[in-house]
C-alpha cells in the first residue's frame, strides 16, 4: 500500500501532496522522541506523531520515509507545510490518537476490516 | 548545459575529471590563516623609509605593514620607496607616507575569499587580521600558488594511490573530496537539521550508497540537534576524502560533565521544553555510535564538546546480502 492509500484507508487528510505518498509503507513509526525515529533502521518507514514542527519533517526526510501523518487532528502551521514542500515529502493529518493511528495503519496494511 | 557542435568525446579517467571540484574545494576549505605568512617583520610608525627599504632587500618581499603592538597603521609598499628615494625623503619616519587606507583580509575567511580580493583590488599584498582586529600575518599570490600547489599534490597523489590498482567502480568516489562547514546556533530551532539535510542532499548528488548516505545523515543530524539543544552554539564539518566520511561536531560550551553517562541509552538532561519538541530521549549519541565506524567524544565542563564520527565507505561495498549471518560487530 502507498502513503496516500494508508492515509486514505485511515481516513486522514493529505495536506502536502509530493511523490513520496506514491511509494510503498512497509513500516510504520509512531513516536514523539525524534531519536526513537532515528534508531528505526527501516526502509519505507511512514511517521505517526503528534508533534507538528520542522523538526519531524526533517527527521523523517534524514531516514527516507514516505511521509509524516501529524494524529490528534493537530492544526499544520504553515510553516510546517512549507517545510515539507521544500522536503519533498509528503504530509496528512489524522483526528485519531497516536496509538489508534498505529492500529488503522497495521489493520489497513494488513487488510484487516472491522 | 550547452552541447558545442563538433566537440567529440574524449574519454577521461575519473581523477580529471575531478581536478577542478578538488580546487574548489581546497580553496573553500583552506582559510586566509592557512596560507598566509606569519613571520612578519613590521616597521614602527617612526621607522624611517630607509630602513623598510633595508628590511625589503633582507627579505624580498615588495610590501611591510606599519603595526605597533598588533595594531596595523599603514603599509609601506616598493612604490613609496621608490616615490622616497625620487623625492629625497628617504630619511623620513615611514608614518608620514605611509598608505592608510587599507584593504585588509580577516584570518578565518575562506580563501577563495582571498582570490577574488585579488581579482577586485590590484595590490600584491594584504594584511591579515584576526578576530580581534589585531595583525596576524600578511598574504600575497606568491603564498597562494605555493599553498595551493602542495595541497594539489598532496590529493593527487592520495588520488594516484586509490585509484591505482584498481578501476573497479566501486571506486569511483573514493578518491572523491569534499568539504563543508555549517553553524549551528543555540535553540535556533527553525534551522536546526538544515546541515544535516544538506549533507544528505550532498552525498546522494554524488550517488554514495544509500545505506552509508542513511547513516551519516542520522550521526549529522544528532550532532546537529545536540549542539542546537544542548550547547551553546558550534560548528558542524563533514569531510569526504580517502574513503571516509568524517562528521565533526565542535561547540563554545558548556561542555559534559559526564562523557560516558551521556553516552548510554537514554541519559538525558534535557528539561520538559525540550522534550516538547521532539528531544531528550537520550538515544542521540548511542544512534550516532551506532551508525558510526569510529566514534571519538571530548568534552570537559566548562568547555566545549567535539564528537568525531567516521563511517566508512568499504564498509557499505559489500554486498549486501551479509546482513543475515553478519559474525559480531
Ligand atoms: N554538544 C553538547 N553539549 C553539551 N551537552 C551535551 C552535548 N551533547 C550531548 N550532551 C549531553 O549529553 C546528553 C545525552 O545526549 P544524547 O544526544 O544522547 O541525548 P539527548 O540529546 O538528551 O536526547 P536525544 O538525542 O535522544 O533527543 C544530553 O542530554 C546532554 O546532557
Ligand atoms: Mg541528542
Amino acid at each position: 500500500m502507498t502513503f496516500a492509500e494508508v492515509v486514505a484507508a485511515i481516513g486522514g487528510k493529505m495536506v502536502v501532496l509530493t511523490e513520496t505518498a506514491d511509494r510503498k509503507v512497509r513500516h510504520v513509526v509512531g513516536s514523539d522522541l525524534m531519536s526513537d525515529v532515528l534508531l528505526v533502521d527501516e526502509d519505507d518507514m511512514m511517521l505517526l506523531t503528534s508533534l507538528a514542527s520542522d523538526q519531524v519533517l526533517r527527521t523523517a526526510q534524514i531516514v527516507g520515509a514516505t511521509g509524516v501523518v501529524i494524529v490528534n487532528d493537530k492544526p499544520v502551521p504553515d510553516s510546517m507545510a512549507d517545510v515539507a514542500r521544500e522536503l519533498g515529502l509528503s504530509l496528512a493529518t489524522s483526528n485519531l490518537s497516536k496509538y489508534e493511528g498505529c492500529v488503522a495503519v497495521y489493520k489497513a496494511l494488513n487488510g484487516i476490516t472491522t | 548545459m550547452e552541447e558545442r557542435p563538433f566537440a567529440e568525446k574524449v574519454p577521461r579517467s575519473a581523477d580529471l575529471n575531478e581536478q577542478p571540484l578538488v580546487i574548489l574545494e581546497l580553496i573553500q576549505r583552506l582559510k586566509v590563516r592557512d596560507v598566509m605568512t606569519t613571520e612578519l617583520l613590521v616597521a614602527a610608525r617612526h621607522t624611517t623609509l630607509r630602513e623598510v627599504q633595508d628590511i625589503m632587500k633582507q627579505i624580498k618581499i615588495s610590501g611591510v605593514p606599519v603595526a605597533e603592538n598588533g595594531r596595523l597603521y599603514g603599509l609601506i609598499s616598493i612604490d613609496d620607496i621608490i616615490r622616497a628615494l625620487e623625492g629625497g625623503y628617504i630619511d623620513e619616519p615611514c608614518q608620514k607616507h605611509m598608505s592608510t587606507k587599507l584593504v585588509v583580509l580577516e584570518d578565518d575567511m575562506p580563501l577563495s575569499f582571498a582570490i577574488s580580493y585579488f581579482d577586485r583590488y590590484r595590490y600584491g599584498r594584504f594584511p591579515v587580521l584576526d578576530r580581534n582586529q589585531r595583525l596576524v600575518g600578511i598574504i600575497c599570490q606568491r603564498d597562494i600558488n605555493r599553498t595551493l600547489l602542495v595541497e594539489l599534490t598532496h590529493e593527487l597523489r592520495r588520488m594516484e594511490e586509490l585509484t591505482g590498482g584498481s578501476s573497479a567502480p566501486q571506486d569511483d568516489y573514493a578518491g572523491l573530496y569534499f568539504f563543508r562547514e555549517f553553524p549551528v546556533s543555540k535553540f535556533d530551532f527553525e534551522n536546526a537539521g538544515k546541515a544535516a539535510t544538506t549533507i544528505k542532499q550532498l552525498l546522494q548528488e554524488r550517488s554514495f550508497p544509500a545505506r552509508l548516505i542513511r547513516r551519516v545523515a542520522v550521526a549529522a543530524y544528532e550532532l546537529e540537534m545536540n549542539m542546537c539543544v544542548h550547547s551553546l552554539g558550534g560548528v558542524l564539518t563533514c569531510q569526504v576524502s580517502n574513503g571516509e566520511v568524517e562528521i565533526v561536531a565542535r561547540d563554545t560550551g558548556p561542555g559534559i560533565a559526564d562523557v560516558e553517562w551521556a553516552c548510554r541509552d537514554g541519559s538525558s538532561t534535557a528539561n520538559d521544553w525540550i522534550r516538547s519538541l521532539g528531544f531528550g530521549a537520550g538515544l542521540g549519541l548511542p544512534n550516532v555510535k551506532r551508525v558510526a565506524d569510529h566514534f571519538e567524544i571530548r568534552s570537559q565542563e566548562g568547555e566545549g564538546t567535539r564528537v568525531r564520527a567516521v563511517l566508512v565507505l568499504a564498509s557499505e561495498n559489500k554486498p549486501k546480502e551479509e546482513s543475515q549471518g553478519s559474525g559480531g560487530g
